[in-house]
């Protein structure tokens, strides 16, 4: 028994909390849970906590179905939205095999591994989201167009807004999760809000996000609406990104800066961009992994289709932001293809293999791109060398399937499950009849 | 002339004394520099036998002339201050004052440069004294303060100081009689030299950086040699920096918890944390840049920071807090290794003891840590294989019986023990080394040996880095080198042939020692040997069984006691080699099963004198024996039905397999001496299982190649096939009294037609025969459907080899055919109803035993059918695509994973196999090369034809080598008839192993498997079912598995 642990059960102890959940993460990024009872908390800590994974998405068939929880005692939580005592709490965990190594299956798992490889190079890897999302009034019937609950815009402030008491809610309880925020305002469609996170290692960051859903959709029920982070809710409106900010470092020293060099880009990051290019089109299945991912993708503004980088340019699948002087340790680059739907940790695993790839094979960055990608005529687009990002899920699978990157970054377990899982959900999803057929279809034929 | 004369004498005079170049030495003796006090003729007062005396007098000479130049030359402070009258007067007389001087100079060009530079420290190395710690500290702090070193900077006032008390310390080691004696109190004083150096760097630090010294403590902890306070002279100084925020003392581990290391630290002291950090890097970063920065000084030695939490790429300084996170969750066992000598060095000692407190329970439960045996194999393996060969053979410190080597047998045995016995926590490995001594984990003699050793090798490199002060772990080759370095640990003679002759024999002690120290003393605890071995309680004994990976300490204590105990011979022979063996059956998956199985061994042979002798006299026969009884059950299990069959270890061709011929000769002769069938057939199933052990042994050694393994698996099989086909024909003609009906041959398919068996293959064969003469067609039938059945029974049904099923399932119409035809009943059938499987079956068809004529006519006879003289047509192409995409959904057993299964798998070997089938098929009547019954063989016909891409050749091939090797691998370990990659982690790591894959790494065969049989399956699609590569999937999502039974005999 160590401190942490002892600390654990101190607390859960003084603060009269009767059950504490251990969460861990399916492939497909979905938050799982077992609730324990204090007193299992023990042999939990010591040995890891036996549960059947046959059910779970990803952690069948990968040997046997009988694994370990480990909780980690130090991302011991109580949660803030339990109320006064008795409460509960909440600690992150690995899912470990009987033989106490990894899980092949586990997300967390593959992401510390990519991690590890940045390592042997000498670097570690530091993102910063900015997550979109939409409140929509309850109820949100399934099948049905939901009703945001603002009409407002880009950064408008909304007095008594439902939006703004919401985000105060939020934040504060986030705050009192241990996940700091950089920034909140309302985004550009109605009910559509963003919360940016704090920058912070790959791993604590994939964690945060995991508790930012639950905190996000649990403050939405408590002020009587309801949080999506599905990536395209409304076909008028713009969707719900999850632009990324990366950075890698050397020691002390961001390895992306370079002083003099254009937008004082290290040839680091050049290599780095040139690799989340390269590979751009085959790692689109995870970043952005749903059916509906793809709508939002191809929705235009500023959603990236099109694999270009550009200094300040909005329709870019990388953008360069602008340097602040004197923060040579803020050099940092956006990727906006992601979805706040995706599994953090897969999706950060293959960004940062596939810009871990450009170094090791000096890959030489294309021109940027000026022009707003959106305007520029398909031949212009050829003529400049820029590929399209796959158009729709069943094309982006297609890809993956192909890449030994993203089969080595995931792990060939992963890589299997994720295919067989995506490639289901595009044919049940093609064997719809939509409304755009009903509508448009069936009165003319 | 007299003048000529005298000069000549003198060069002789010079030489006698023990320069080496005496001319020189003359004249440099006559240099004014000398004046008054080198005396060439008479050598009065002694100095140029003095000089003679010292490690390489020609160097000492050239020092000391320099040196006195320096001391009275221009450009320096001048006589006074140099005190150059008195080095005069002290060079005039015998005294222990002159001869540590002198032993200096003739050690060290380094130090003597050093001297020229700063004459005046000639009077450190005559005066030399021994220095308690706190005072080196504080007179380097002093040197370095701005009142005492004026306008020179600290880093080159630090340079100076740190060399005059160097020049102390060299000067007690070379003046003393023997250094090996005094050896730890040498490298005591390195390591608080080292220390001080590096409190006075971080006295030049707060200077640099007054304001973050205000807002930080930070401790240097050093591990490594420094840590353990046995230093050599020029090393990498180990070291973890630890900075807590001014205020209270942190408190150490074990504490309660509360306070700043709570899991949810407030923000102000997040904040308080990282300015804290930030501070103590700025620090930390100045610290070794002063010590590591060449300046005019020179350099001190590298500060190396990478044993810290996450090596280079880790933050350079965390809080105690931060420390004790990550030691609890991720680090590894070397860790702990290098944490045993942490110590605090210089900086805050308050927050040095609270990370040595915080830390230390870890280090000391290490051994309760998964993967800690792994660990340990891995580590142990790391230290003897990482010397490049083109050193290793001048390796001291690296490299099989080097420094290194002492070290890690001593780090690992107390990880070991000091769990439970806190008197072996010490961080110096002589301490250690007595301890475990005193404490009996060793044997006291044993100990004393390694003790010397050790001492001995440390001597020697500390000489070899005191010449140029440069940082060498490699014995020199250069005779001048040699001779100087055997001069100064005390050989005269022939000290360069001496000091080579003495450190060899110390390295293969230590390689000796090493298994001495681990695993005698298991014996002894076993066996209640003499009083003066060590005396490992039970409890110890079972730790450090535990710790080797040995799954049930008390089963192999017992195994121990009953091979060890006992006066007579074989017990005496068995306690010599055990130890050995020990750690033999330690580096594999199954110790347990390995001592196991050493020990019936030994019960059932222990009495045969050729048994012992072997194990004890013939090399590598033990070390084999040891590793490929706890590797594989298989190997084990055959030698425990036939122990005499351990003779293959000792035979010089013993791991040769045999030839067909050569097993058939064998059988047959054993076949003739017995009188009835079923003595006849056990006769020869002996020879086979004999055999089958000696490919198996072959194979786990790696002896012989996948290749070699199945060719020879072939041959044994054929053998035993010709045998008991004769041995059937004989009984059924005997039986039915009717004398021999007809000549029978029978033809090999899949594997065995292919000379690729694996041992757990079946001997899929199909039957032809000619009536003899006189004979009508229905008696000659009967008769031979009597004798297969005979034939298939014999070798089917248990006997002293694993039995071998005869599979007839291949014939044409299947079960519901005729169990033989004759050449003109295959013709009849083949011209009437030849299906395109049946081609394909027929592609690795090859007569293996009976009749020759027969089998010859046979494989004539299908040469059309299975390379059609115009390829395929587009409807049979169509049928055999047709005929796999059903057997993949029907053929695989239910619950089994398509993934994995080897044979019926995405990727698996039927599809290699059918896609090769395919292109034999297509293309065998134009690509003559491409008409074979080998699989790999049409591969690479295929390839050289160019009928498949290099790469879709290499793909295949990986992935049809790797599912046969895996299967294979899977037999030898102890999993009968596994067909998918074993579910049980233990069992993927024992098959990887087999494989060669590293301790403790199982799962890398999963992933390893999944990627080459993607592959493989990829270019399937393309190759066997035409998809275009580049179009996307259209597989629906999942297959709907149709059940029922498919038509058993298709592709195999």
């Amino acid at each position: 028994m160590d401190r942490q642990q002892e600390y654990v059960l101190r607390t859960v102890e003084e603060r009269d909390i009767r059950f504490i959940r251990l969460w861990f993460t399916d492939v497909l990024g979905t938050l799982k849970s077992v609730a324990v009872a204090p007193a299992e908390l023990e042999p939990a800590f010591e040995e890891g906590l036996g549960f059947d994974g046959s059910a779970i998405e990803g952690y069948t068939r990968i040997t046997e179905s009988d694994m370990l929880v480990l909780p980690d005692p130090g991302t011991f939580q109580v949660l803030p939205w339990r109320g006064s005592p008795p409460g509960t709490g909440r600690m992150f965990s690995d899912i470990l095999l009987p033989d106490g190594s990894p899980s092949p299956g586990d997300p967390r798992h593959v992401l510390k591994r990519a991690l590890k490889v940045a390592g042997d190079m000498g670097f570690s890897f530091y993102t910063h989201p900015e997550i979109e999302f939409f409140l929509f009034r309850k109820p949100v019937v399934p099948g049905e167009q939901p009703v945001p609950v603002d009409d407002a815009g880009y950064f408008d402030h909304v007095a008594q807004g439902d939006g703004h008491d919401f985000r105060r809610h939020a934040i504060s309880m986030l705050e009192a999760m241990g996940i700091s925020v950089e920034f909140s305002h309302h985004e550009s469609a109605p009910g559509q809000q963003e919360i940016d996170l704090r920058y912070a290692d790959a791993l604590s960051t994939a964690d945060n996000i995991m508790t930012f859903r639950t905190v996000i959709k649990e403050v939405a029920l408590q002020q009587d609406c309801f949080a999506s982070f599905m990536p395209k809710p409304l076909s008028g409106h713009p969707g719900s990104g999850m632009h990324t900010h990366l950075s890698l470092f050397e020691g002390d020293q961001n390895a992306f800066y370079e002083a003099g060099g254009r937008y004082q880009l290290s040839k680091v990051a050049r290599q780095f961009i040139a690799g989340l290019m390269h590979h751009g089109p085959e790692i689109v299945a995870v970043t952005n992994q749903w059916v509906n991912s793809y709508k939002r993708l191809w929705g235009g503004a500023e959603a990236p289709a099109h694999v270009s980088w550009g200094h300040n340019n909005g329709s870019a699948m990388v953008r360069v932001p602008m340097y602040k002087p004197q923060k040579e340790n803020s050099s940092r680059i956006e990727v906006r293809t992601l979805d706040a739907a995706c599994n953090p940790y897969l999706a950060f695993a293959v960004l940062l293999r596939a810009g871990l790839k450009g170094i090791e094979e000096e890959y030489v960055l294309p021109e940027e791109t000026e022009d707003d990608v959106w305007r520029l005529t398909n031949a212009e687009r050829h003529a400049l060398g820029i590929r399209a990002l796959p158009a729709s899920l069943s094309e982006a699978i297609d890809i993956m399937e192909r890449s030994e990157l993203v089969a080595d970054v995931l792990g060939e377990h992963v890589f299997e499950v994720f295919l067989r899982n995506k490639r289901q959900e595009w044919a049940d999803y093609r064997a719809q009849v939509t409304p755009f057929e009903l509508t448009h279809l069936l009165p003319r034929l | 002339m007299t003048g000529a004369r005298r000069k000549g004498s003198a060069a002789a005079q010079f030489a006698r004394w023990g320069f080496d170049e005496p001319a020189r030495a003359g004249s440099l003796a006559a240099d004014p520099a000398l004046a008054g006090l080198a005396d060439a003729d008479a050598d009065e007062n002694g100095l140029l036998r003095a000089i003679g005396r010292t490690a390489d007098p020609d160097v000492a000479l050239l020092g000391l002339v320099r040196l006195l130049e320096a001391a009275d030359g221009p450009g320096h402070l001048g006589r006074d201050a140099h005190r150059v009258d008195e080095l005069r007067e002290v060079l005039g007389s015998d005294g222990p004052r002159r001869a540590r001087l002198l032993a200096v100079l003739g050690a060290s060009a380094a130090l003597g440069d050093h001297l020229q530079r700063h004459p005046g420290h000639w009077a450190r190395a005559a005066d030399a004294g021994l220095w308690d710690a706190q005072s080196r500290s504080d007179d380097l702090v002093r040197a370095v303060s701005p009142q005492v070193r004026g306008d020179r900077s600290g880093a080159d006032a630090l340079r100076v100081a740190y060399r005059a008390h160097l020049l102390e310390i060299a000067a007690l080691d070379l003046s003393c009689d023997d250094p090996t004696l005094t050896l730890p109190q040498t490298s005591e004083a390195l390591a608080d030299l080292a220390g001080a150096a590096l409190e006075a760097a971080l006295s030049v630090a707060r200077q640099e950086h007054p304001e973050e010294a205000a807002i930080t403590r930070l401790a240097v902890i050093a591990l490594g040699k420094c840590g353990g306070r046995e230093l050599n002279y020029v090393s990498d100084v180990d070291v973890v920096f630890v900075a807590e925020p001014p205020g209270d003392a942190p408190e150490g581990g074990g504490g309660d918890g509360s306070g700043s290391s709570g899991a949810a630290p407030s923000r102000a002291s997040e904040t308080d944390e990282a300015a804290t950090v930030a501070a103590a890097t700025t620090l930390a970063t100045t610290l070794m840049r002063t010590c590591s920065a060449s300046t005019a000084e020179g350099t001190l030695w590298p500060v190396d920071p990478a044993l810290r939490p996450e090596g280079k790429q880790g933050p350079l300084v965390r809080t105690v807090e931060s420390h004790e996170r990550y030691y609890r969750r991720w680090a590894k066992t070397w860790e702990f290794q290098a944490l045993l000598k942490a110590r605090t060095a210089a900086g805050d000692r308050e927050v040095g003891a609270a990370y040595l407190d915080a830390i230390r329970p870890f280090i000391w439960s290490a051994v309760e840590r998964e993967n800690f045996v792994e660990d340990v194999q891995a580590m142990r393996r790391r230290v003897e294989d990482n010397v490049p060969s083109r050193e290793s053979e001048r390796q001291i410190k690296l490299g099989v019986g080097g420094l290194r080597d002492v070290e890690f047998t001593v780090q690992l045995l107390q990880l070991v023990h000091g769990r439970t016995d806190p008197s072996l926590r010490s961080g110096t490995t002589l301490v250690g080394l007595a301890a475990l001594a005193h404490g009996g984990y060793v044997a006291r003699e044993d100990a004393v040996e390694l003790d010397h050793a050790y001492r001995l090798l440390r001597t020697l490199e500390h000489r070899i880095q005191l010449y140029k002060l440069r940082r060498t772990h490699l014995m020199p080759t250069d005779a001048a080198d040699l001779r100087r370095i055997g001069r100064s640990v005390g050989y005269r003679s022939e000290p360069g042939e001496e000091v080579i002759a003495a450190w060899r024999a110390q390295k293969v002690e230590v390689r000796r020692l090493h298994q001495r120290l681990f695993y005698r003393p298991l014996l002894s605890a076993a066996a209640k040997l003499t009083a003066d071995e060590a005396r490992l309680t039970p409890e110890a004994a079972r730790a450090r069984l535990l710790a080797l990976g040995f799954r049930d300490p008390a089963g192999a204590l017992r195994h121990l006691e009953a091979l060890t105990s006992g006066t007579n011979r074989t017990a005496a022979i068995q306690r010599t080699l055990l130890p050995v063996m020990l750690g033999w059956f330690a580096d594999e998956s199954d110790p347990d099963y390995g001592l196991l199985t050493f020990r019936k061994l030994s019960d059932s042979l222990g009495s045969t004198h050729w048994y012992l002798k072997m194990l004890r006299d013939e090399g590598r026969a033990a070390e084999r024996l040891a590793h490929v009884l706890a590797r594989s059950k298989y190997a084990a299990d055959l030698l425990m039905q036939a122990p005499e069959s351990v003779q293959i270890l000792a035979e010089e061709s013993g791991l040769v397999p045999r030839t067909r011929e050569e097993v058939l000769t064998t059988m047959r002769a054993a076949v003739r001496r017995k009188d009835d069938a079923p003595a006849a057939m056990s006769a020869a199933r002996v020879i086979r299982r004999q055999e089958l052990f000696r490919i198996a042994l072959a194979d786990l050694v790696d002896a012989i190649d996948d290749d070699a393994v199945a060719r020879a698996l072939t041959d044994v099989t054929e053998a035993l096939l010709e045998v008991a086909l004769y041995i059937a024909t004989k009984k059924v003609s005997l039986d039915r009294d009717d004398g021999v009906s007809a000549d029978i041959a029978l033809i090999g398919l899949g594997r065995l037609g292919g000379a690729e068996c694996g041992y757990a293959s079946d001997a899929d064969v199909v039957v032809v025969h000619r009536p003899a003469a006189g004979v009508d067609e229905r008696a000659a039938t009967e008769f031979v459907t009597a004798v297969v059945h005979e034939l298939r029974r014999l070798v089917g049904s248990p006997g002293p080899d694993p039995s071998m099923e005869v599979d007839l399932d291949l014939r044409p119409e299947g079960k519901a055919g005729p169990v033989s035809r004759t050449i003109e009943g295959y013709r009849a059938y083949y011209d009437r109803w030849s299906a395109t499987w049946e081609a394909q079956a027929l592609l690795r068809a090859r007569g293996v035993a009976g009749d020759a004529e027969l089998r010859r006519e046979f494989e004539a006879l299908v040469d059309p059918i299975r390379h059609p003289s115009r390829g395929l047509s587009a409807a049979a192409l169509t049928e055999i695509r047709r005929l796999k995409a059903r057997m993949e959904s029907e053929r695989l057993p239910r619950g089994a994973d398509p993934k994995t299964h080897f044979k019926l798998g995405r990727g698996g070997l039927s599809d290699v196999e059918w896609t090769i089938q395919l292109l034999q098929l297509q293309h065998a009547h134009e690509v003559p090369a491409l008409a074979t019954t080998g699989t790999m063989s049409a591969l690479h016909a295929a390839a050289e034809a160019k009928l498949i891409e290099p790469a879709d050749a290499a793909v295949l091939e990986e992935a049809w080598r790797l599912a046969s090797g895996v299967r294979n691998a899977a037999v030898l370990y102890r999993v009968r008839g596994a067909e998918s990659l074993p579910d049980d982690v233990r069992d993927a790591d024992g098959i990887h192993r087999i494989l060669g894959g590293g301790a403790g790494r199982g799962w890398e065969l999963g992933e390893r498997y999944r990627r080459v049989a993607r592959r493989a399956r990829a270019v399937t699609e393309h190759l066997f079912y035409g998809h275009d590569p580049a179009a996307p999937h259209t597989d629906p999502p999942t297959g709907a598995r149709r059940g029922g039974g498919a038509r058993r005999g298709v592709g195999r």
